[in-house]
């Protein structure tokens, strides 16, 4: 076995001496040393916080004063009491339900489409995968309220083409959510790039052999494509599904702040928010976010589970 | 060397997706503050305010060698930054307070008591008495006001002047009479503007409403000062303005959020619209059309409005520095050359000298402030008591309640005791 650490400075210590502590070192300190700005960072600003914050669940804690306990009240409001988690609750499952799979749907139609050697593809994937870049920003949120407010360049468009008023899509109720869950699908940048590595792998012979059968084009998807392609469904389901849980700055910035109108847009995130920072109940805004985790974790394990009927490995024994 | 994820193996591959997942799940934002030796204020504002402030800031550190770091918010970010400096323990040393929270933060011992700069650093003696105790908790001064103020009703004169309507004495209009002018007005406005803004979701309309009859929003003690009656007339008056088409329908009126360049009156979409009356400058700014105000007509027969104090400069207790935090508030309220800057921006000063000295200076459009504020000051009735903890979250849910009312959801009497109910629970939560 070749030696992994440095040498220790004044030569190596003859076998005895080395203790356990310094034989770690010299085997895997250097590593450490390259890890440890990830370990400060993962120590000081994701563990402490966390920890923290679920210290925070069980206290009363309104930010000016020192926290309180509470032991389980912040949960049993949440559970029993509180009529705008509810509604909460089914904005973001709605959200989640519609965006996620339309999301993925056009990240892989488009994917498909790029995935040719036409001139300029470069540029076009690019052009594609933009609006995700700037996508979560608050630019784009801004623009995007501009763009579906009432007199927005959405409403001129349709009153062009059909000569009717449209409607408020950002400020009726009826329409706000689906109109968040488009600017969602419209994000579909970074699924479609995996998608888009996910669909090098196929190999093409699979493809002309089944032509050459006779297979028709949606046959060939359907049998070989989505199977083939079925573990980075899954990968792209899974993360997808825990960034429309954490879903903030659109609703945010294109509601004003405010979760309307009649709170239609009240997001979960956004009602964590508020009740941390607008209405001074961190302790329980800590609570909520603790909720969260454990909704995104069942989901999450749901997704998990149902995995094995459907995702399909190659290294695997048929 | 290349290694597809098609051929990973599934505990690889699980793996990888699984810490992915942790991670995403677990992602949070942080950012620490850092004191400063440094005198730090704070303020919420807008373009025109900020732009004015910075100005007195870098006149205050080269005339004086002093090093002021300034900030600033808009008003609902301010209050949570502040919040979470308060909680770290790093609020600014200079910062400005709001009548609605002033009481929570001097109570919780996050600001100073100003009494002893009295007649030292802090020379407040040209300063209105009423001005100076708005400043007061528990009979210590956490604040000092810096203007007057009161509520309004903003119209477009310019569009008035052109129908050649002239409005009626508005120390002695009702909220009647306001249905009757507009149903005159109402078929000669401008395409797309409406009479009013609706101001069913307003907090502060609700107070005047109560107010003119004779109630609080909140009692000493902070609990509800009116009653489920007040608020079912104030929605079904709202409710029939709209229905009447006197104001916009509810999906345009949404589309204000509260935020200045969005307000109805603003982007002409009415000819009346509500705001605070140190507000009239910079929505000037915002518009081609001049605009001016009147008081807002009661519903009752008491004054509904007060002069408020527009907001108050404080003292962080945690400030390292407190002889130099109080210089710098002492500068903003006495000194004649921020003032000349400053202006009437915040409310009209309550420095007798400093009112004189800047009168000449001011535009027309601010001078209207001051005439405004002559006029409200004799038909005013007394500050209302201190609103309770958590007034901020039964302000906030009055949108949501009236715009369930605005879209027909819920009819304006149940909305309205929903409305009051939570609000009570709210209460008793704090």
């Amino acid at each position: 076995m070749a030696k992994v650490g440095p040498a220790p400075a004044g030569g190596a210590l003859p076998p005895a001496a080395e203790t356990g502590l310094s034989r770690f070192w010299r085997l895997h300190g250097t590593s450490y040393l390259f890890l440890l700005p990830w370990l400060i960072g993962f120590f000081g600003l994701t563990l402490g916080p966390t920890l923290a914050s679920l210290y925070l669940s069980f206290t009363d804690y309104d930010l000016l004063t020192s926290p309180r306990w509470a032991g389980l009240k912040n949960y049993e409001y949440a559970f029993f009491n509180d009529r705008r988690l509810g509604n909460a609750l089914s904005v973001t499952f709605t959200y989640v339900l519609w965006s996620v799979p339309l999301k993925l749907m056009v990240a892989l139609g488009l994917a498909m489409v790029l995935d040719r050697s036409v001139r300029g593809v470069g540029f076009y994937r690019a052009t594609f995968y933009l609006p995700s870049l700037l996508g979560a920003s608050v630019a784009i949120a801004v623009l995007w309220r501009q763009l579906f407010g009432g007199e927005g360049l959405v409403n001129q468009l349709i009153y062009m083409v059909t000569g009717l008023q449209g409607p408020a899509w950002l400020t009726h109720p009826d329409y706000a959510l689906s109109t968040l869950i488009v600017l969602a699908i419209w994000q579909f940048g970074s699924p479609m790039i995996i998608f888009l590595a996910g669909l090098r792998q196929v190999p093409q012979d699979l493809y002309e052999a089944a032509s050459m059968d006779g297979a028709s084009a949606w046959r060939q998807f359907r049998k070989i494509t989505l199977p083939l392609l079925a573990p980075v469904i899954f990968f792209n389901l899974v993360l997808q599904t825990i960034e429309a849980f954490k879903a903030f700055t659109q609703a945010y910035i294109v509601s004003g702040g405010l979760g309307g109108p009649v709170d239609a847009t009240l997001f979960y995130s956004l009602y964590l928010y508020e009740e941390a920072f607008a209405n001074f109940r961190m302790g329980y805004a800590s609570a909520l976010a603790w909720l969260l985790l454990v909704i995104i974790a069942i989901f999450t394990a749901i997704t998990f589970a149902t995995s094995k009927y459907w995702v399909y490995y190659e290294d695997e024994a048929r | 060397m290349q290694k597809s994820m098609s051929a990973m193996n599934r505990r690889g591959f699980g793996r990888l997706a699984g810490s992915t997942a942790l991670a995403a799940a677990f992602a949070s934002v942080g950012r620490p503050t850092f004191a400063a030796e440094s005198v730090r204020l704070i303020w919420w504002g807008n373009p025109e305010r900020d732009k004015r402030t910075y100005a007195v800031v870098d006149k205050y550190n080269a005339d004086k060698g002093a090093d002021v770091l300034p900030e600033t918010y808009a008003w609902g970010d301010y209050w949570q930054k502040l919040a979470t400096q308060a909680a770290g323990g790093a609020l600014p040393d200079v910062l400005q307070m709001d009548y609605r929270f002033i009481f929570e933060y001097a109570r919780r011992n996050q600001l100073a008591d100003l009494g002893p700069f009295l007649g030292n650093e802090l020379q407040l003696d040209d300063f209105d008495q009423g001005q100076l105790d708005s400043g007061k908790v528990d009979d210590k001064l956490y604040g000092v006001s810096m203007g007057a103020n009161s509520m309004s009703h903003v119209y477009n004169k310019t569009v008035l002047d052109g129908i050649g309507f002239q409005l009626p004495d508005s120390t002695k209009w009702t909220s009647d009479d306001y249905v009757t002018i507009g149903k005159e007005l109402k078929d000669q406005l401008p395409d797309g503007m409406y009479f009013s803004e609706n101001m069913g979701l307003q907090e502060p309309m609700l107070q005047t409403w109560v107010r003119s009859r004779g109630k609080e929003l909140y009692t000493p003690e902070g609990k509800l000062g009116f009653e489920k009656q007040d608020i079912i007339d104030f929605f079904n008056y709202w409710r029939m303005m709209q229905d009447e088409g006197l104001t916009a329908p509810a999906d345009i009126q949404a589309q204000d959020s509260g935020k200045m360049e969005e307000r109805m009156h603003v982007i002409g979409k009415s000819l009346f619209g509500f705001i605070h009356s140190n507000q009239l400058v910079a929505n000037q700014n915002l518009m081609e059309d001049e605009i001016d105000f009147v008081m807002i007509p009661n519903a009752g027969d008491k004054p509904g409005q007060y002069m408020k104090p527009s907001m108050f400069l404080s003292m962080a207790e945690s400030s390292a520095d407190k002889a130099a935090a109080a210089q710098l508030i002492n500068y903003f309220i006495t000194d004649d050359d921020a003032n000349d800057i400053l202006l009437i921006e915040r409310g009209v000063s309550a420095d007798a000298s400093i009112r004189e000295r800047i009168l000449g200076a001011l535009t027309p459009t601010e001078q209207k402030i001051i005439r405004y504020l002559d006029l409200v000051a004799t038909h005013v009735g007394p500050l209302p008591p201190p609103p309770p903890k958590n007034a901020g979250e039964i302000d906030r849910s009055l949108r949501p309640a009236w715009e369930s009312v605005s879209f027909g959801q819920v009819g304006p009497e149940d909305a309205a005791v929903q409305f009051y109910d939570n609000a009570a629970q709210i209460l008793e939560r704090s």
